[in-house]
């Protein structure tokens, strides 16, 4: 346990000391937040667009500010690579499970902390709006995010073992994009129908919207809260399952 | 030797350890310090050697005394709180050995130390690792002949991944009958490429 305390906080010096952390992971969810506010006191009543509207868009943003703690998870592993400082450590007495803990620590804590900041901020946005939210709603989403944070983590992980340094934000900007467009983040998936709407479904990233967004109304029916948090621990569990095998793999492979 | 490659035959020993079957207890006895500097950038110096030695399960007085040994040692107490980032080519590599040694290894493992630094620099760290002699078993790397001939006691010469010749400088020298180590390494590189 020691090794994975030494590497994560490690870690935790290293993301706090650099200042695209605070630019991906805190700055640009809040630019959204506050450009999507902008946009829903834009758009006229009468057309009953409720997407940006601050209950709905907090949890959307929350989710779509993970899709960065995933890019910059996966982009903290290929630069320790590129950089051979894995080497030096894969020479130490640490094992694989303390460097998955190790870079997975850090990021949980990120993530929480990015919620949070990006709730309060949610909650600053709907007061100004007289609109009537629960912070109640906001706290319990923060807790309801942690399966989603981890399963975010965990793709980051799994491209920052697959990738390097220059392919790995590629594919992220992929799953970043499909998460936002697929995730009912910016637009109504439920109103949609149709394929569009079974891809939706067929992804994890719907389910981790559906399940803050719910958590926020204070809605916790099977299929509004439930089954989807169901959907994205089990998602969470897997894809974190996964790359750690990736990266216990790699690790054996690079020791070959 | 360092457990990062798997061998393609036989079998090595460190302090008694099989460097395959008991990489762990290998891995607790030795210090590596790879040719590309390998440190944490975002970190100080003294953070990098208190991360290494916390890693290796020292506690908080061990590694409190370990790190300040190690400062004096290299003599970085001018550079002790400056982000690995910001240092010179030569302070990153004193501070990558440095990291090596704070384990307090049997064994430390230098590959091409001075690779990539200016005389002044190289003279500076030849000068650190010769204060090492004597009290740790290092293991270097080199294709300085300059700097093989400076800090080895033992020389072992390797062409296309086999030892062609191992020993003394003197040794070596009788075995390739020629007098310098550059002109005894090229006499035994072309025997040896001769005779594949």
């Amino acid at each position: 346990m020691f090794k994975i305390k030494a590497f994560a906080i490690r870690n935790i010096k290293e993301l706090s000391r650099d200042p695209l952390s605070y630019i991906f992971c805190l700055g640009f969810p809040i630019v959204m937040l506050i450009i999507m506010t902008l946009v829903n006191n834009s758009i006229p009543q009468e057309a009953g667009m409720t997407i940006y509207r601050i209950d709905n868009l907090a949890g959307g943003i929350a989710v779509f500010g993970q899709t960065f703690i995933m890019l910059f998870t996966a982009l903290n592993i290929t630069k320790d690579r590129s950089s051979a400082f894995l080497v030096r450590m894969y020479a130490s007495p640490m094992k694989s499970i303390d460097f998955i803990g190790g870079y997975i620590l850090p990021m949980v804590i990120t993530a929480i902390i990015q919620s949070l900041i990006s709730f309060i901020i949610s909650f600053i946005i709907a007061i100004i709006n007289d609109f009537d939210v629960s912070l109640s709603g906001f706290l319990l989403a923060v807790a309801t995010l942690i399966p989603s944070a981890v399963m975010f983590i965990g793709l980051g992980l799994l491209f920052g073992t697959l990738f390097n340094d220059k392919s790995a934000p590629g594919i992220c900007s992929i799953i970043i994009s499909l998460s936002s467009f697929l995730g009912s983040i910016f637009f109504p998936a439920d109103s949609t129908g149709g394929v569009l709407l079974k891809i939706c479904k067929a992804l994890p990233f719907y389910y981790c919207t559906k399940s803050a967004r719910s958590a926020i109304a204070l809605e916790f029916g099977f299929d509004e809260f439930i089954l989807p948090l169901i959907i994205v621990t089990v998602c969470g569990i897997a894809v974190t399952i996964i790359s750690a095998v990736v990266f216990r793999t790699r690790m054996k492979a690079d020791l070959s | 030797m360092s457990c990062l490659s798997a061998s393609t035959s036989g079998e090595a020993f460190i302090n008694g350890h099989n460097c395959i079957s008991e990489s762990d207890s290998v891995k607790k006895e030795i210090g590596i310090s790879p040719q590309e500097t390998s440190v944490a950038e975002n970190l100080t110096v003294r953070e990098n050697l208190e991360f290494i030695a916390s890693v290796y399960g020292f506690d908080k007085d061990k590694i409190k005394s370990r790190t300040a040994e190690i400062i004096q040692l290299f003599s970085m107490q001018e550079v002790e709180n400056a982000r690995a980032k910001t240092l010179s080519g030569g302070w990153k590599r004193k501070l990558s050995i440095a990291m090596a040694l704070i384990s307090e290894p049997k064994v430390l493992f230098l590959d091409e130390p001075t690779l990539g630094l200016d005389v002044l620099a190289r003279r500076e760290l030849w000068t650190a690792i010769e204060s090492l002699k004597g009290k740790i078993t290092i293991i270097l790397t080199t294709h300085y002949m300059e700097e093989a001939e400076r800090l080895s006691d033992k020389i072992a010469i390797m062409i296309d991944g086999n030892i062609s010749a191992v020993g003394t400088l003197a040794d070596i020298e009788k075995i390739a009958g020629k007098k310098g180590l550059e002109n005894s390494f090229v006499e035994i590189a072309e025997r040896s490429r001769k005779n594949v």
